[in-house]
């Protein structure tokens, strides 16, 4: 790979516009609906993708799915409702900005920390895509479990203002999450009867329930989602707000940098995924602050750790997928037809016969983010005025139209009463404090984590003893025994200077 | 429990047993429904089911105590209050369920388009032309995006049929 390849490879993604902008476009409306992903767009879109060259093909897709991403974002700090999981994170720290009158500012946060997280992690992923590709070789099926357990307790311990209700949360979203058939013998488990279920909980209604329908059976109680003062800013939005979130992000440059590697390689883990990394990124970033406590309350430092981390996602699952052929995710399942469609076979083999596609698609990713900046960084001024529409208007569109989204992905109308059903547990959730996000990303993580939990078991014959087999995995059990074990020392240690400074 | 209280009255907790009875309830119906399965089939449930009754029987103790020391009571305050919403939020979510029931007769685009003006009218709207466009948009925006771009199977109505029979 040459610098006159790699230059002429960026100058040909720049003449795709044609392809990246439109891409863009869908990606931001798609990423924003709750409902909506960028594996079921390229879905419907693919006769499109069949049709055009490569390149072009690979242009679209790629810029689709890295918008997806960003603009999930978008509802989740505007009105608490994450566009897709991976913006699950984001809403912890992004909505207290919107209600304290930030909206802008938080937008403008996430698009930077998107596209520069995004942007930083593709072009390390191109120097290094040969070392990176074996990484994943690492992460066995004993490790994928303590992977699993170590993202789930990270969210119990982050999302949960009580650790417990946290980890019970959790827990019970990682048990609905394996209502369904079995991975082995096909039987089904804890169905209530219901033939929908026999292929385990349908993700979107999950996720429009816990966060949608929850977040606005909470809105009723208030007749605006902002405060007086946060309604006069949102009135009087300007473009210096504007400004005000590039000088926030440009002050944390190296926050972006930093967390967005922990998505890269998150994103490099085959299934591990947008929500574990986000959440990974955001805990990580609240560990070394120098002021853990303001977490949660609204402080870009939240905005920025998981939305830099989500994009840093967006390069590390398509390493699999052109180093070794496998797909690390379902988006790059999708790309992954269409290039085979087109002839193109993945695996290490594609380095040396089409070294444009291989290494183009990481290019393509590149350009598709400098693009997004220049797209969508001037609509944080609009679309921050949403926070203004009342909730006697926000309510009813939001609960019927999400309820309506709930039946987009597997069209059943048994997933809208699901969502609603999810809508009532998420709404019980949150006035208890046992945080949705951890129910949901259990939901999300059961089938996996039963997957890799069973090929363990098989392999040691049932022995629980094969968990802590392996020195990789030994050495995550530390680092999640860590992460229970640090906030709680931080907050003991707390306390005792708090009695001493008293005494004295 | 996120309510505020005032200096010395009683947390009610009764809220927070929901989720983890809930959870309990469901954990008994899972391990039931497994337990004549092989065990590849039934391990994972067993191995989250039983740590997720452990954590119930933590946090039903720890509230239980609670309530016996007097410091809380076993009162749902938190998700009933504050009552002026109470009305408008189970009617939101019969509402709701009323619009996934009738869909079937009356199709996506009337069913919503009704249900968008009653939960417009229950949440307090009362401008005659807000309680018509607003439900008017919402089931266009529907009807484009769902029947005529995606071609989704949402049950036909009257109006479906009518369009097509149109365009």
């Amino acid at each position: 790979m040459t610098w006159d390849f790699l230059l002429g490879q960026f100058a040909s993604q720049f003449g795709l516009w044609y392809a990246i902008v439109p891409g863009i476009l869908i990606g931001i409306v798609v990423g924003a609906l709750p409902g909506f992903s960028a594996q079921n767009t390229l879905i419907i879109l693919l006769p499109l993708t069949l049709a055009v060259p490569v390149p072009t093909a690979l242009a679209f897709m790629i810029a689709l799915y890295c918008a997806t991403h960003l603009a999930g974002g978008i509802p989740a700090i505007l009105v608490k409702i994450p566009g897709t999981g991976g913006a699950a994170a984001t809403t912890i720290d992004g909505y207290p900005m919107t209600r304290k009158g930030q909206a802008q500012q938080a937008l403008v946060l996430c698009f930077i920390a998107s596209v520069f997280g995004g942007l930083v992690s593709t072009l390390v992923t191109l120097g290094l895509l040969p070392w990176l590709s074996k990484a994943g070789l690492y992460l066995r099926s004993v490790e994928m479990v303590v992977v699993m357990l170590f993202g789930l307790t990270l969210i119990a311990v982050i999302a949960a203002k009580d650790l417990l209700k946290g980890l019970i949360a959790g827990l019970f979203g990682l048990l609905i999450g394996v209502i369904g058939t079995d991975h082995i013998y096909n039987t089904p488990r804890a169905t209530f009867g219901f033939l929908e279920l026999y292929d385990g909980v349908p993700l979107v209604p999950a996720l429009i329930g816990l966060f949608a329908i929850s977040e606005a059976l909470v809105m009723i109680e208030s007749k605006m989602i902002v405060s007086k003062e946060g309604q006069v800013r949102a009135a009087n939005a300007h473009w210096a707000d504007t400004v005000e979130g590039l000088r926030m992000a440009a002050s944390r440059w190296w926050h972006i940098i930093w967390t967005s590697f922990v998505g890269l390689f998150i994103g490099i883990v085959p299934g591990a995924g947008a929500s574990i990394a986000a959440f990974v990124a955001y805990q990580q970033s609240r560990m070394w602050s120098k002021h853990p406590e303001l977490y949660g309350t609204g402080i870009p430092e939240g905005v920025i750790a998981p939305e830099s981390a989500n994009n840093g996602v967006t390069s590390g699952t398509l390493v699999p997928m052109m180093a070794l052929g496998v797909p690390g995710g379902s988006t790059a399942a999708v790309m992954m037809i269409v290039l085979q469609y087109h002839g193109i076979v993945m695996g290490p083999r594609l380095f040396d016969t089409n070294p444009e596609i291989a290494y183009g698609v990481f290019i393509s990713m590149a350009v598709a983010y400098i693009f997004m900046l220049f797209t969508i960084l001037p609509l944080a001024r609009y679309m921050s005025r949403i926070v203004l529409i009342e909730t006697n208007y926000l309510v009813p569109v939001i609960m019927l139209m999400t309820i309506v989204a709930a039946f987009a992905g597997r069209q059943y109308q048994f997933d809208m009463a699901l969502a609603l059903l999810f809508g009532v547990i998420g709404y019980i959730a949150h006035k208890t404090d046992y945080h949705v996000t951890a129910i949901l990303i259990g939901v999300i993580l059961g089938p996996l984590f039963e997957e890799y939990l069973v090929r363990s078991l098989r392999i040691s014959e049932g022995a629980l003893s094969v968990l802590f087999s392996s020195p990789t995995a030994n050495v995550l059990w530390a680092l999640l025994v860590g992460s229970l074990a640090v906030p709680l020392v931080r907050a003991w240690l707390k306390r005792r200077a708090d009695v001493s400074e008293l005494n004295q | 429990m996120s309510l505020n209280r005032t200096p010395g009255s009683k947390a009610p907790l009764g809220a927070d047993l929901i989720i983890p009875t809930l959870a309990l309830a469901f954990a008994v119906y899972f391990l039931d429904s497994i337990s004549d399965l092989a065990w590849e089939a039934k391990a994972n449930g067993v191995l989250i089911g039983s740590a997720l009754v452990a954590l119930v029987a933590v946090q039903l103790l720890r509230v239980g105590l609670q309530v016996w020391g007097g410091a809380a009571n076993l009162g749902w305050d938190p998700v009933l209050l504050p009552r002026h919403a109470l009305g408008k939020r189970i009617g939101m979510v019969a509402l709701s369920a009323l619009f996934i029931f009738a869909m079937d007769w009356l199709g996506l685009t009337l069913a919503l388009f009704l249900a968008a003006a009653a939960a417009l009218y229950l949440m307090g709207v009362r401008k005659r032309t807000h309680l018509f466009w607003t439900p008017f948009s919402l089931a266009a925006v529907a009807y484009v995006m769902f029947i005529v771009v995606l071609d989704a199977r949402f049950p036909r109505g009257p109006v479906e049929i009518l369009l097509a029979r149109l365009f």
